[in-house]
């Protein structure tokens, strides 16, 4: 370099009209990170003949990370120029899923093995902190990587973790130390209903028949007779979303909301790892109801089983000619809560950060791509395919406490059969407690969530009120997805309280100021042994009026009914 | 007609009172109009930034709603009733701005961020809140030269992320991780002076809090004050043709920073150049006096420090200076006129093109005077004039917002005209099919749905094949070839010898894709063509342009919305000089000097009987001439020949053959080494003036610091000059010549000087004293006979010299981002010369790796011209077996190794293709 210096120099020295140069001071290469043809020799491998569209993004950053076990930058740089994307939108996106291990230069690669403990309200009262403890001071760093994890849908196990993508129900430091000892990280496939099984017993002859023969608006007759309401939370009637996106241009697409992450709530699981084909009839109905032209399911990527028996099936449908190729597109999640929302979902679904849409447009009318979309819950579906085949009286005849229907309750926490119960909707939560065969031994009941941690928790006091749609509004709560974690005697309740805002605070996805920044200034107000009550009630406001989403806005219940209901556990 | 359709309104109840506005307004939008500004950080209401709704500081109670809505993304409904004044609404409004107060750091980094000014209207003083753990805030990045990144204030409103992705389209910004991790990053959490940042600065400038600012705004505490200037003044950015509209701010008379307006061709945007390439107007180097050779200098030659030419020059008055400089004229004049030529400048205003050029003609007689315009698109025009009749665009590089397909060919705009590369950027985006045709993979390929990287010269091949298959496939416009066109039946002939399949092999562009593109380009509803240097600077540079003036002809593609021709001017003021006369063959509005009767009426107007009725030499004539010792006095104004001219040694042999070189600039470039008087001139930013850009639009200049020195405005120099030549002139400011222009000049028809003071910007043509001037033109027929635009074929002709066993690389120059043409400017400015300070040569990672050099190592490049020493550096865009030098680097020259043979109409040097060799410089020592 000096050499060349002196070269630079020799030639100013003679010509003082050479007034500028700057010897080795220049950049090698144009701006920014190069990227290098191993890398994208590499990527180009992976992805193969896969078509190059940003929509895969997040597909093909598992993909990656499934290969090579972390998300390197050099390989998202090279995905990147593969998709014809810049760097920051891929690495913005890689960065926004929990799930993605983002490794820059010199930093080192996660260990092969990975354990996620589960934190959520019925794991944390089943001693998940302690599980956390033992396993971070038992295992190897080098070797194991533990951390903490959102609610993973089987809180009726608690406490539960995943090693690798296999799921440990009641989990305990030895049944980890064998999981490890025996390579044991793989999912475990349930026993399920396959489409043989399903055919041999009637199922998709009202497919077939609907197809060749059937009026749409009868079949949403049917539905809207039945009561159903969409369960993932929202309540809103089923058969009515149908000609909204019926009536608008196409394409039409319909995109299944299989991210079930509402903390407590584990029934999609339930029927997905049992039956499920209703789900995949019921969808397919909905489908033609509204001629989608294609139908997403985005399901979550804590549930590997599931996510198997999907792919299994689908292609089944394929083989058996349900479907053409390609007609059902399987998206798998990538760890955020917040692609639940369905407007988030869509983005997800696009290849983009979850973060949720403005309201107007809704997405029937402006959805996946811009199209109108009709979205379901998974559970919903279930119903759909059961009120074709079996008639709306298999939900509209159930009636108790004057409420008309069907519920299925994930139940958890201290009584003594958690699971899911399917019971009326006019249930209370005493009749929930007695369906879960009573409390758990030397528990008395003090609270309970009655729709995950967006529904708050309700004082024991309160149980004669049907846990419904409709019927908890006037107690500043709501049913949501039935997602009910009982607490006892053993339990406070501002705990609870936090576990659900510090759920919240890492879920947020950041695009609104009262969720991003309101939630973590109310994880630090709430660890105060004395809440500032008229600050967090300012903060409440601000949150439920101002937030863009149903996060956001929902966020503030636990606080509020903390402060309602269990006033002497904060002043 | 768009324009009578009725608009369409709705009614709604605004705190009470029903207000009527546009169908589409948004709450926000629409209780400005009535008077009231509702808080607002995330949103930015300036052309481009779409409303985003994340900050929810400005949000409303609609009745009936469960919750508030933030009124900046909320279109106003009929019926609607909004309350913008509850205590509800103004409560979230106020404890949003209080929550986001919270984490900002003691002292702000802009005490007059738009953030402060919010928080004042909320009445937010403080915040109750708890701060976050200082581990969670983030450090400064000081990375780069020109801006300052303090992500402590950031309040994640996204507006950077919009600027640079949605506005100028740079994708850099990302907003990474989730919920409060979420972070502002430069491409992959990169620090922004390591990451693929240009430095445009539109995050800068949209930044409502201080997070992104300009680095002279701050102090080493990262405390500074955006509003601490002393006064403000808008004008046009000095550099490229794309005229962006400027406001400088000005603090003890230098120019502190600088924000982009909302002109007609940039609506706000700049790029690295225009926002922070200011400095080079205050450098020590700039000429303060006037200069004289001293008797004593050394022989002529490139040996002058520009940052002491006293040992060359010897200080004198202005009245000694011009003297000389005038007897000096005169003596020459005295043998014969011609012994007498002038490069006017592109850089300066129309008002001192015209000066020059009427100095030229008027006091030696003849028209030997040129600009560099001979250098940049002068095929371009020759080929226009000849089948359109006239050489300006026929719409606005804007335009390309109602097209759907475009062809951007041989211009690398992302780097040469950034901020109209963004509206080509954005075109795409939004689904426009972009077309690119250029031998180098540059910075639009991302975003081009056909990206033709062919053989260099191998332009007309390619494009008679697309035009051969618009032919054969029947894909062409009768009606308008009928109605617009003549010579067609001859193109179609001519076109049969050009099918793709014989074509492909020549331009190395595949069948297919010469056949989609043909049919994308035929089919369009509406599309444009935009070309640069690579089209123009060929031995066949005519001839290309006549490809693309047939190709748009043939399609119907002119004279509508979105459609037409647009070469994309280099210079600020290129096609302003060129339209005032600057030109061999032309007088003002390209007046024909063979035309008796255009020169009698200039004779009339000049009063003035000499005006010569024959075409003058161009710039590489000149030069010949003066080795040929027919021309041996120049008045040469802003140019630089002794770094632009093709085989430049040759052309600063010229320079030192001549008796009496008058040099006036505002610096000692290159070619004021050879001077023998120096007139030291005002900077742009220092003078009043007009200047017309890319699209026509004639705008104005406002002079926002005072001149170093005795530094005059070049329009006085030339009329002190005239004066001392025995001319008549008596002009005492720019408006006066103004005037006289018009007298002449039919573009100017509605364009007055009163106008442009008060709506800084009138394009011509302007049809009515309130036309802002017509984005399109030739809707009806063309400025020719009939009325109709002519087909002329074109022929495949070979570039001048191919590669061969002695030299078997192509090289090609050009320019880079930073550097301004020959680097005088902006290899004096602080940020473009930290960014880009060493001649580098960019070529291709395999044939590096072939010949043995490493990225950053120095080579030598021969031609039959010279050689020079050069960095290499590795760039894939660079097609193999090719070589790009920027000849911005006086230290290697890139015009010692070009072609000086020109293009036989528009007299153009092949500056895009030469025979090179390149090998690796042995280090010598260390052997």
């Amino acid at each position: 370099m000096i050499e060349i210096g002196r070269n630079f120099l020799d030639t100013v020295a003679l010509d003082s009209g050479v007034w500028k140069s700057a010897p080795g001071k220049g950049r090698k290469t144009p701006k920014g990170r190069q990227v290098d043809d191993g890398p994208v020799a590499e990527v180009r491998a992976l992805l193969g003949d896969r078509e190059r569209e940003q929509q895969f993004l997040i597909e093909y950053l598992h993909l990656i990370q499934d290969n090579f076990g972390c998300l390197s930058l050099p390989h998202m740089a090279a995905l990147a120029e593969e998709l014809r994307l810049s760097q920051t939108e891929v690495y913005e996106v890689a960065t926004f899923y929990a799930h993605f291990d983002v490794v820059h230069e010199g930093e080192v690669s996660p260990p092969a093995l990975t354990i996620r403990v589960c934190e959520s309200l019925a794991c944390e009262l089943a001693g998940a902190r302690a599980l956390h403890l033992a396993l971070k001071e038992g295992l190897n760093p080098g070797e194991v990587r533990v951390l903490r994890a959102p609610c993973m849908g089987r809180c009726d196990t608690a406490p539960v973790l995943e090693i690798g993508h296999n799921h440990i129900d009641h989990a305990t430091k030895s049944k980890v130390d064998k999981a490890i000892a025996d390579c044991d990280t793989h999912p475990h496939m349930t026993d399920y209903q396959n489409i043989d099984d399903y055919r041999a017993n009637g199922g998709y002859v009202q497919l077939e028949t609907l197809r060749s023969s059937g009026n749409w608006e009868v079949v949403q007759d049917l539905v809207n007779q039945s009561g159903l309401r969409g369960l993932g939370g929202a309540g809103f009637p089923s058969g009515k979303k149908w000609g909204f996106v019926r009536s608008a241009e196409g394409p039409r697409y319909l995109a299944v909301n299989g991210d079930e992450g509402e903390p407590g709530t584990f029934k999609d699981r339930y029927y997905l790892e049992r039956t499920p084909h209703l789900f995949l009839e019921g969808m397919l109905i909905a489908a033609w109801a509204v001629g989608a032209s294609k139908c997403f399911i985005y399901m979550r990527d804590e549930y590997p089983v599931v996510l198997e028996i999907l792919r299994n099936e689908i292609s089944r449908l394929e083989n058996d000619g349900i479907v053409a190729p390609g007609y059902i597109d399987l998206r798998r999640g990538a760890g955020a809560y917040i692609c639940g929302e369905e407007s988030a979902m869509i983005e997800s679904i696009e290849g983009k950060r979850g973060l949720p849409r403005h309201r107007p447009p809704y997405v029937a009318q402006v959805g996946i791509f811009n199209r109108p979309t009709l979205v379901h819950n998974i559970e919903t579906l279930h119903w759909i395919a059961r009120v074709c085949r079996e008639g709306p009286e298999i939900i509209s005849s159930v009636e108790k406490n004057g409420r008309v229907g069907l519920r299925s309750f994930s139940v958890s926490g201290r009584v003594a059969n958690p699971g899911v119960h399917l019971l009326p909707s006019g249930s209370t939560i005493t009749d929930i407690i007695e369906a879960a065969g009573g409390m758990a031994a030397n528990h008395k009941f003090r609270a309970y969530q009655p729709g995950g941690p967006s529904s708050g928790i309700l004082p024991a006091n309160l149980s004669n009120v049907p846990l419904d749609f409709d019927t908890l509004q006037p107690h500043g709560s709501f049913i949501g997805s039935a997602a009910v974690v009982v607490l006892s005697d053993q339990d406070r309740v501002r705990d609870a309280a936090l576990n659900m805002l510090k759920f919240f605070e890492d879920e947020s996805c950041g695009q609104c100021t009262p969720c991003r920044t309101g939630c973590s200034k109310a994880v630090q107000l709430m660890q105060e042994d004395v809440w500032d009550q008229p600050l967090l009630g300012d903060l409440c406001d601000v949150m439920q009026d101002a937030s863009i989403c149903g996060l956001g806005q929902a966020a503030p219940n636990p606080i509020r009914l903390t402060m309602k209901h269990f006033q002497d556990e904060i002043i | 007609m768009l324009d009578s359709t009725p608009l369409k309104t709705v009614t709604f109840s605004l705190n009470g009172r029903d207000v009527t506005v546009e169908d589409g307004m948004s709450i926000w939008e629409a209780s400005k109009a009535e008077g009231e500004l509702i808080p607002h950080l995330c949103h930015k209401p300036e052309p481009g930034y779409r409303s985003d709704g994340n900050c929810r500081a400005c949000m409303v109670e609609i009745e009936g709603e469960k919750v508030l809505a933030a009124s900046c993304i909320r279109s106003v409904q009929e019926g609607m009733v909004v309350h913008t004044d509850t205590d509800r609404a103004k409560k979230s409004r106020s404890l949003v701005v209080e929550l986001l107060a919270t984490d900002q750091p003691t002292e702000a980094h802009d005490a007059s961020s738009h953030f402060l000014n919010m928080a004042k209207l909320n009445g937010v003083e403080h915040s109750r809140f708890p701060v976050k753990a200082a581990s969670h805030v983030p450090l400064l990045d000081d990375s780069h030269v020109a801006m300052r990144v303090n992500l402590d204030a950031c309040i994640h409103c996204n507006l950077c992320v919009r600027a640079c992705r949605e506005v100028q389209v740079n994708d850099v910004i990302g907003m990474s991780g989730r919920g409060q991790e979420a972070q502002i990053v430069f491409d992959m959490d990169d620090l922004m002076g390591d990451s693929s940042c240009v430095a445009c600065g539109e995050c800068v400038q949209a930044c409502p809090t201080g997070a992104l600012m300009p680095a002279t705004v701050l102090d080493e505490k990262q405390v500074g004050d955006s509003a601490d200037y002393d006064r403000e003044v808008q004008s046009i950015c000095p550099y490229c043709g794309v005229g962006c509209q400027l406001s400088y701010k000005i603090k003890d008379d230098k120019i502190k920073y600088v924000e982009g307006v909302n002109g007609p061709a940039n609506e706000n945007r700049l790029c690295v150049k225009g926002r922070f390439g200011f400095d080079y107007v205050h450098h020590s180097h700039r000429l303060t006096v006037p200069l004289i050779r001293r008797e004593d200098a050394p022989a002529k030659g490139l040996n002058v420090d520009p940052s002491n030419p006293f040992t060359h020059f010897r200080e004198a008055s202005w009245d000694e200076a011009l003297d000389f400089a005038a007897n000096g004229f005169a003596e020459h004049r005295s043998i014969d006129g011609t012994r007498v030529a002038g490069f006017g400048s592109a850089k300066c205003s129309n008002e001192e093109a015209y000066l020059f050029q009427k100095l030229i003609r008027q006091g030696f007689g003849h028209n030997n005077v040129d600009h560099c315009t001979r250098l940049c698109h002068a095929s371009s025009v020759a080929a226009l004039m000849e089948n359109v009749g006239s050489a300006a665009v026929t719409a606005t590089f804007n335009e390309i917002e109602n097209a759907d397909v475009a062809i951007v060919i041989g211009a690398n705009p992302t780097e040469n005209h950034p901020v109209a590369a963004t509206y080509f950027k954005q075109f795409a985006k939004r689904g426009g099919k972009l077309i690119v045709m250029d031998p180098r993979g540059q910075g639009l390929k991302r975003h081009a749905e056909h990206m033709l990287q062919f053989r260099p010269g191998a332009d007309v091949s390619m494009l008679n094949a697309i035009m051969n298959v618009i032919v054969e496939e029947e894909l062409y416009d009768r009606q308008y070839i009928d109605g617009f066109t003549e010579n067609w039946e001859a193109m179609k002939a001519h076109l049969k010898e050009f099918p793709p399949e014989k074509m492909s092999e020549f331009c190395g562009v595949p069948v297919e894709v010469l056949r989609s593109v043909a049919r994308d380009f035929a089919t369009a509803r509406s599309a444009m063509i935009f070309w640069g240097m690579g089209v123009s600077q060929h031995i066949h540079g005519t001839d290309n342009s006549r490809c693309l003036i047939s190709l748009a002809l043939m399609c119907g593609q002119v004279g509508r919305p979105g459609t037409g021709l647009h070469p994309l001017r280099g210079q600020n003021n290129v096609q302003g000089a060129s339209d005032a006369g600057l030109i061999p063959m032309y007088l003002p509005d390209y007046q024909s000097v063979t035309d008796d009767g255009v020169r009698s009426a200039f004779n009339e107007i000049w009063k003035s009987d000499n005006i010569l009725g024959e075409k003058g030499l161009t710039v590489t004539e000149i030069m010949d001439a003066v080795h040929d010792g027919d021309i041996s006095s120049m008045y040469v104004l802003g140019e630089n020949p002794a770094m632009s001219d093709p085989d430049v040694a040759h052309a600063r042999d010229a320079l030192a053959k001549l008796d009496h070189l008058v040099v006036q600039d505002i610096f000692l470039t290159e070619t004021a080494n050879y001077a023998d008087v120096i007139l030291p001139a005002s900077a742009w930013a220092e003078k009043t003036g007009t200047v017309t850009n890319t699209n026509r639009q004639v705008q104005m200049g406002r002079p926002a610091i005072v001149s170093p020195g005795q530094a005059k405005e070049d329009w006085w120099i030339t009329v002190e000059l005239a004066k001392r030549l025995g001319l008549d002139w008596s002009y005492t400011h720019p408006r006066e010549v103004f005037a006289e222009m018009k007298q002449s000049m039919k573009s100017f028809d509605n364009i007055t000087w009163e106008r442009l003071e008060n709506e800084n910007v009138v394009a011509y043509p302007s049809l009515s004293e309130t036309d802002p001037g017509q984005p399109i033109v030739f809707s009806d027929g063309f400025p020719r006979a009939d009325g109709r635009a002519r087909f002329t074929p074109a022929s495949i002709i070979a570039p001048a010299e191919v590669p061969d066993l002695d030299y078997p690389m192509v090289l090609t120059t050009g320019r880079q981002l930073e550097h301004w043409h020959t680097g005088s400017m902006t290899r004096r400015t602080l940020v473009l010369d930290a960014v880009e300070p060493q001649a580098n040569a960019s070529m291709h990672p395999r044939m590096m790796r072939k010949m043995g050099i490493a990225a950053g190592e120095m080579v030598t490049i021969e031609t039959r011209r010279g050689s020079i020493n050069i960095m290499a550096r590795v760039d894939k865009a660079v097609a193999d077996n090719m070589i790009f030098v920027p000849f911005a680097y006086v230290e290697a020259s890139a015009n010692i190794l070009t072609n000086p043979v020109v293009d036989p109409y528009g007299k153009i040097p092949e500056f895009k293709f030469a025979a090179c060799r390149v090998s690796k410089v042995i280090d010598v020592a260390a052997e």
